[in-house]
């Protein structure tokens, strides 16, 4: 083995360190994100992620940590698509399911497929135009913390729960026990497990994904990823990049079977700098020493026919305006409510990633990813559970995690008076109202401090004939905030007798 | 064996093993079932400890053969601007510490921590107050003493955001979030309506059980004192509780019986309550009330609202069926300020 081949010999090394240190990384902050905050902002990644912060700005949100987004944005004219082999989470994950695989698509179906990206931005760009945040969804970064949220989260709390109750079984460790419980109750554990509707949408949208590599090896993140799309398009204005020596190379390939990426092409002599992503597989491979980095490389790049980028264009425009025209913008679902905070209903569509750190960050677990009640352009963004929990008097917490201010923080006394809902008790079910018995726990547990649900006291009939003296709850509207203390507690079964109801906006 | 056939076989040994953990763990769990003691049928039997327990030799008291005692009083109220100072000398009053706590004891406290408010609302028991308990626990020489109560929403932003947990952790307390497995169905022998209900299994197996509520309203228990606070280590679902109520309670209290009740009084909430949230609805009476008998506290702490024992259903049911005296001109009562 020549001597100069040992220079690329530790990338490996180091770039999985890189990959596997911003996981961890990633992860921590994600768990970390819990009722209470503190100071330290945790959603970093999410505001450093260009799609996210373009979608934004394109609906007039500018925050200062959007320049870190730009910073990432212009990485690639450097380093292109670095981000994607040394930092991205999702592609982490993606590369260690592929494992050793080395299977590839015929040379066919890569040409086809090399033209995805072009199509992903379109169609991108076709809903952004619209108004629609739904291509988010696609997001690696939104769409790792979505998946943790929704699966690892709750997994790890019936774990924990399990792992307590069978030490519970030896008396000894009860104490010990107790004392973890209490120590990750509202962190890791909750009192009541987590759950979250869509698990099985997010699971099978998230093993799809994987199972790409089943196809070839990291195939979303070369074909599919708009975040990668849009960090290649930036590439193709790359600078620097791989460079091949010419009279050196052998033609013999090692290098196009080892890129991960596709990103070799034309007699393995050029790059396609909107798909490398920096980590020198290629010069690894090499059994002549051919390729190192270097300025004004020679470049290989898809550029769609006109032919294709029109009609391209033309079907994007088209879907953006079905979901502009979505059912979802003409009737809202009256059992819709979003959290404090949350932008009125066309805004929160445009500017949500859908990333749920939301949903993660509720300490009661009321905030649910929506399925329906939204309509198809809503899957996924947050809406108001209250069989499953009320939103806490104490935390605002939702509004101060959202990366894009689809929800905006709210101070605490302001959320306190910020009305999402209004309450309507249904007297055909209501204990007092139908079974004439004694129950006042909506009234009880309201938090508005002059209470928006009052107590009649009444001497009434039963239909059995007897007289009773009965206390009877009546929704105060002006006071109400719909914040679903009462739906979650009342003790009718099944569907609440107080349900919480949409108020215009 | 080649290196690769060697990883992969721990790969698969790895991912079966967890595999097996994981069915283990769930089927440990499915057998033992913590949650079925929320389910209706037949419960546990227990009682409280001794009340009160016996006070040993070797404690600070000097022991004297020949003089009697001089009589305790049935109830203490202190009032001062310090809510430390209060129930210190309460309890002191009663005949100190000493004599509900022996050397060694598990304590358990069940403060009022309905949900996370500011300690200036009167929603939740006083923290100053609460931390005195704590501290003169251990002073009489309590192992360990557990804070814990189950509150209507979620439990860290209401131990949080009363304050309670900082009270408490800064004293050495342990405040215990509950779970599932700490409730167990109990039976209620004398219970007239309420017959078996799961319960918080902690306060059978503690040597002292403090019972230290707050002063509120309540709108279908007019007030809620000493006896309506014990519906915090009812476990299960407790709306339903909220049919023949008034029985209930006195029910629950026929079997939960706390060795020492401090009602904390130092600030109480007039209008809205169990919740409240509103400073308008709080009045200072500075008092803290100490007893041995919930009914008697109730009794007493019911003055503070310009209310008899009389008024409250539940009091009156349970001075009927012999729990406590209710009547408060039959009571000895020590007063005092600090």
């Amino acid at each position: 083995m020549p001597a100069e081949k040992r220079r690329w010999r530790g990338i490996h090394g180091l770039r999985h360190a890189f990959q596997w240190s911003f996981f961890a990384l990633f992860i921590a902050l994600l768990t970390l994100t819990v009722w209470p905050l503190g100071h330290v902002f945790l959603g970093v990644f999410l505001l450093a992620d260009p799609l996210i912060a373009a979608n934004s700005l394109a609906n007039g949100v500018w925050a200062w940590p959007m320049l870190a987004a730009l910073a990432m944005l212009l990485a690639p004219l450097v380093l292109g698509r670095a981000f994607c082999g040394y930092v991205c989470p999702t592609g982490t994950l993606i590369e260690a399911a592929a494992g050793r695989s080395t299977r590839r698509l015929g040379a066919h179906a890569r040409e086809h497929w090399r033209k995805v990206p072009a199509f992903v931005l379109l169609g991108s760009a076709g809903l952004l135009l619209f108004a629609s945040g739904l291509f988010l969804l696609l997001d690696p970064l939104a769409l790792l913390t979505r998946t943790a949220t929704v699966l690892l989260y709750p997994f790890l709390d019936r774990m924990i729960r399990l792992a307590g109750d069978v030490a519970y079984l030896a008396p000894p460790l009860r104490g010990a026990t107790d004392f973890v419980t209490t120590a990750l109750t509202g962190r890791l554990v909750f009192a009541v497990p987590r759950v979250y509707g869509l698990s099985v949408g997010v699971l099978g949208v998230f093993a799809g994904i994987l199972g790409l590599n089943l196809l070839e090896p990291r195939l979303w993140c070369k074909h599919i990823c708009p975040l990668g799309a849009l960090l290649g398009l930036v590439g193709r204005l790359a600078p620097a990049g791989r460079r091949v020596n010419a009279e050196a190379c052998i033609q013999c390939g090692a290098c196009e079977q080892a890129c991960p990426m596709d990103a070799v092409r034309d007699g393995f002599l050029a790059t396609d700098t909107s798909r490398c992503q920096l980590c020198m597989a290629c010069a690894d491979a090499c059994p002549v020493d051919a390729i190192s980095t270097g300025l004004k490389p020679r470049t290989s790049l898809y550029s769609p026919s006109r032919r294709s980028f029109v009609a391209g264009g033309v079907l994007a425009l088209l879907g953006g305006f079905f979901a502009f025209t979505g059912l979802s913008r003409v009737a809202r679902n009256v059992r819709l409510i979003r959290p404090p905070g949350a932008r009125a209903e066309k805004e929160l569509l445009a500017l949500c990633s859908r990333c749920g750190q939301c949903m993660k960050v509720c300490p009661t677990n009321v905030l649910q990813p929506s399925l329906s009640k939204a309509g198809l352009e809503g899957i996924f963004t947050p809406e108001m559970e209250y069989r499953i929990g009320a939103c806490d008097w104490a935390c605002n917490e939702c509004g101060k995690v959202c990366p894009t201010s689809a929800i905006q923080p709210l101070e605490l006394e302001v959320k306190r008076t910020t009305k999402i809902g209004r309450a309507y008790i249904d007297r055909n079910r209501c204990i007092p109202w139908a079974d004439y018995k004694t129950c006042i726990v909506c009234q009880e547990l309201c938090p508005v401090p002059d209470k928006a649900i009052v107590i009649t006291e009444e001497e009434v009939v039963t239909p059995e004939g007897v007289t009773v003296r009965l206390q009877r709850p009546h929704v105060v509207v002006d006071r109400c905030i719909g914040c679903g203390v009462c739906e979650f507690n009342c003790p009718v079964a099944q569907e609440s007798a107080i349900t919480v109801r949409t108020i215009a906006e | 064996m080649s290196d690769l056939e060697r990883r992969d076989f721990c790969r698969i040994l790895t991912g079966c093993t967890l595999l097996a953990c994981t069915g283990g763990l769930a089927g440990c769990a499915r057998l033992l079932d913590w949650s079925a003691g929320t389910d209706a049928g037949r419960g546990r039997v227990a009682t409280m400890a001794a009340n009160p327990p016996v006070v040993e030799a070797s404690s600070t008291v000097t022991p004297s053969e020949t003089v009697p005692a001089p009589a305790l009083p049935d109830l203490a109220v202190y009032t001062g601007d310090d809510p430390a100072a209060n129930v210190r000398a309460a309890v002191a009053a009663l005949g100190g510490m000493d004599r509900f706590v022996k050397r060694g004891a598990r304590v358990v406290i069940k403060p009022n921590v309905i949900v996370g408010r500011a300690p200036e609302l009167a929603t939740t028991t006083n923290p100053i107050a609460l931390a005195a308990v704590v501290t003169m626990a251990y002073e009489a020489g309590a192992a360990q003493v557990t804070v814990l109560d189950r509150p209507t929403g979620d439990p860290r932003t209401a131990f949080e955001g009363s304050g309670i947990a900082k009270a408490v952790n800064d004293v050495d307390g342990t405040v215990k979030i509950l779970s599932d497995r700490n409730f167990e169905r109990f039976d209620i022998p004398k219970g007239r309506v309420l017959t078996s209900w799961p319960l918080v299994t902690d306060i059978f197996e503690a040597d002292t059980f403090i019972n230290m509520p707050i002063a509120k309203t309540h709108s279908m228990a007019g007030l809620t004192m000493s006896m309506k606070n014990l519906m915090g280590v009812m476990g299960g679902t407790r709306g339903t509780v909220h049919q023949d109520f008034h029985q209930k309670i006195v029910d629950l209290a026929t079997l939960v019986q706390p060795h020492l009740v401090i009602l904390d009084a130092y600030r109480i909430m007039i209008r809205n309550g169990p919740t409240g949230g509103s400073l308008k609805d709080v009045r200072t009476p500075k008092t803290a009330i100490a007893g041995t008998n919930m009914p008697s506290v109730d009794a007493y702490g019911a003055t503070l609202f310009g209310k008899q024992a009389s008024d409250l259903k539940y009091l009156v049911n349970a001075g009927a069926q012999g729990l406590g005296v209710i009547d408060l001109n039959k009571l000895d009562i020590a007063k005092g300020t600090t």
